[in-house]
């Protein structure tokens, strides 16, 4: 089959999964401005941008020759849960009869559909084929989460500019050839030492900011979405961490409950402190995971919502509360197609500072502090 | 010779320039729509400044605003800062006692929350364009009032028509209606008033606690009506600051002024010739990677002297 996918986040994992079971993998390009305007021209208006950008990459994956498409469902009261639907029924009214869209909720909603999808994506391979190749997998993902958590601590202390983003990419190029198990580990290894051997500066503790990144899957994984907001804060000298990693996605989901790591559990207790009830979409984990970065002694959190998504909107009209009571700085940022860059850069870099001086105490010195390091690496500051 | 700092403000509406004395003396500003010309408005904002003062010492510059890259690369810029930074810094300069600001400009209105003189909180409108100057501006001309005239006549109303201020077209049609009602101008301009505010304080200031003294700057600040109507919302005075409308530039000048000052450092300024060089600007999409980021490019009388918008630095780093 000819096998595409929404391109979200680290997309050579999907990649690896339809090459593992031997498919042909049409690689959808990373969204750009083209995926949206096409994306928008043919969702409906009030729709939220991932449906309209998960759109877009379909429509670009079937020009370049997709047959298949496969996603993850939604599940719970938010409307993510009749993406596919909404998706199937505008690819037929362009006539795309021969295009299957394959969606996979999760196994619990309902265990036949599960089933018959499985059955359909595993191309007739041996079982124990399949098991072996998804544990690789799935270690796999592990390997390029904990390689990405480390990119994250160090680009904001990177001495040559650019240098940790550059080295990532590469790490992805390593990581896209690996066929086995044992090429993982050494491939790891290697990357591992790659990253390390960044040359840094040295910043005290005190000196150090770290900002949480929490909201919807689609806007909090995929960086062309988001304007980079990772890189945006690494290069502004900030340690990031992100709520969701694809690793921890798969646990959460896919991995039967009661071998799931307790942490999820915890994460939902702890956003259940806000909101009682499901609301759907990532509200709950949303907002455990802000009282879990509080707790882990971060200094921020920045909260991307996509405009109109209405979970997001529930946690968006908590945040003044949820800031107030833990006492944590929390920027929400609304993403829609209409999102100006220079707006959104001004936000991150006011709430920055805000953070910077939250830290320090007082306002003036602390730009000229900070000025003055930026200027020593640049002639001149510039976001 | 006096010695001045520079401070730029270039937004998408208007471009301020100001100079101030090593006191923070405002000794001159200017105001210049920007007309979707950012290299033009800057450049003409120094020469406006040369013409007025004369020979003078330049000791820093800084600049803010949607444009301050762009503008911090045709001066040579010591200093380029956001504009929420840039305004509480001139803010508090100013009333250092000050909790809230009010900053409504052409096209971006903001609400920023100040304790201890230190940027606790700040919100922006993001979409939504209701509340800010380029609405009233086309209210105004809707209604066949010079803008300058628009908040005399709001005061002069002794009743105030409620206005739906929830968004810029529901205003529109909401006061189309009661003009048909027969209401007066006067009337209709005081219930708008009372409506952008209301807008505001409930579409930016969501969930803030704003508490006096407060400050209401930017370009809508010249007009009494909204300073009456934001009186009347939030029974409190509202002090309007004397240079309200470039307080952006008056802040980035101050920047300036601190950095320069403590760093012992000199200027990158490239001199008020800079607003007879030849810059352009032009952008690329690069296909180092998949990022393909959209890099801008400036060049002064072709030589390229700043590149930004790369995720890894590779152009940044380049020159
Ligand atoms: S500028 Fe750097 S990050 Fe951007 S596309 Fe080119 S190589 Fe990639």
């Amino acid at each position: 089959m000819k096998v595409s996918f929404p391109y979200m986040g680290s997309a050579i994992v999907y990649k690896k999964l339809f090459e593992f079971l031997e498919h042909e993998v049409i690689m959808p390009p990373k969204p750009t401005q083209k995926t949206m305007d096409l994306g928008v021209k043919y969702s409906p208006e009030f729709a939220c941008i991932p449906l309209k950008m998960v759109m877009g990459t379909y429509l670009e994956a079937i020009e370049r020759g997709a047959k298949v498409l496969v996603t993850s469902g939604g599940h719970g009261p938010c409307r993510a849960g009749f993406y596919g639907d909404t998706h199937r029924n505008i690819l037929k009214s362009l006539g795309y009869d021969d295009v299957e869209l394959i969606i996979f909720d999760a196994p619990q909603d309902n265990w036949k559909a599960f089933w018959q999808n499985v059955q359909k994506v595993r191309n007739g391979l041996p079982w124990h084929k399949i098991i072996n190749r998804m544990y690789t997998l799935y270690r796999f993902v592990q390997k390029l989460d904990e390689l990405e958590k480390m990119v994250q601590k160090i680009r904001p202390y990177e001495i040559n500019k650019g240098q940790t983003t550059q080295v990532w990419n590469e790490i992805q190029e390593k990581f896209d050839k690996i066929k086995t198990r044992k090429e993982l580990y050494e491939v790891y290894e290697e990357c591992k030492k790659m990253l390390l051997s960044i040359p840094t500066k040295e910043v005290d503790e005190k000196d150090r900011i770290r900002v949480g990144i929490v909201g919807e899957i689609y806007v909090v994984m995929e960086s062309s979405i988001n304007f980079g907001i990772e890189e945006i804060l690494g290069n502004l000298g900030v340690e990031v961490e992100r709520s969701l990693y694809l690793f921890e996605w798969i646990n959460d989901n896919l991995v039967p409950w009661v071998l799931r790591p307790r942490r999820f559990k915890e994460i939902i207790k702890k956003g259940q402190r806000y909101i009682k009830i499901l609301i759907g979409g990532h509200a709950v984990e949303t907002v455990g995971h802000i009282v879990d970065f509080k707790e882990r002694g971060f200094d921020g959190i920045v909260h991307l919502m996509p405009f109109a998504c209405l979970p997001e909107l529930v946690t968006q009209s908590l945040i003044p509360k949820i800031s107030k009571e833990l006492d944590i700085p929390i920027l929400s940022l609304p993403i829609d197609e209409q999102t100006g860059k220079a707006n959104m850069l001004t936000r991150i870099e006011a709430f920055i500072d805000l953070l910077r001086h939250r830290k320090k105490g007082k306002t003036k010195e602390v730009f000229v502090d900070e000025l003055q390091q930026h200027a020593e690496e640049e002639r001149v500051v510039m976001v | 010779m006096k010695s001045i700092y520079i401070g730029v403000d270039v937004g998408s509406v208007s471009t301020n320039v100001v100079a101030i004395d090593r006191d923070v003396n405002v000794l001159f500003k200017t105001y210049i729509r920007t007309n979707g010309q950012p290299i033009d408005s800057v450049k003409e904002g120094i020469r406006q400044l040369k013409e007025s003062l004369g020979d003078v010492e330049v000791l820093g510059v800084g600049t803010t605003g949607s444009g301050r890259q762009l503008a911090g690369a045709i001066l040579g810029a010591d200093v380029i800062k956001n504009e929420i930074t840039a305004h509480a810094t001139a803010t508090i300069h100013f009333v250092p006692d000050v909790r809230t600001i009010f900053e409504i400009g052409g096209q971006d209105s903001k609400i920023i929350i100040i304790k201890d003189q230190m940027v606790v909180d700040f919100a922006m409108n993001t979409v939504c364009a209701a509340g800010t100057g380029s609405f009233l501006d086309h209210q105004a001309e809707r209604l066949k009032i010079p803008i300058e005239q628009f908040g005399d006549l709001a005061l002069s109303a002794k009743n105030s028509v409620r206005i739906a201020g929830r968004c810029t077209v529901f205003a529109e049609s909401d006061m189309i209606a009661k003009q048909q009602f027969g209401f007066s101008k006067a009337e209709i301009i005081r219930g708008l008033c009372d409506a952008l505010v209301r807008n505001y304080l409930n579409n930016v200031g969501r969930g803030k606690n704003l508490e006096p003294p407060y400050v209401f700057q930017g370009g809508v600040a010249a007009n009494r009506g909204i300073k009456a109507a934001f009186e009347r919302e939030l029974k409190s005075e509202i002090i309007v600051p004397e240079h309200f409308n470039v307080m952006g530039a008056i802040g980035s000048a101050i920047l300036a002024k601190d950095y320069i000052e403590k760093n012992k450092v000199k200027t990158n300024f490239r001199g008020f010739d800079a607003a007879d060089i030849e810059f352009t600007t032009s952008s690329f999409e690069c296909k180092g990677c998949s990022n393909r980021c959209e890099v801008v490019r400036v060049a002064m009388e072709g030589k390229v002297i700043a590149m930004w918008g790369d995720r890894c630095g590779k152009w940044t780093n380049s020159l």
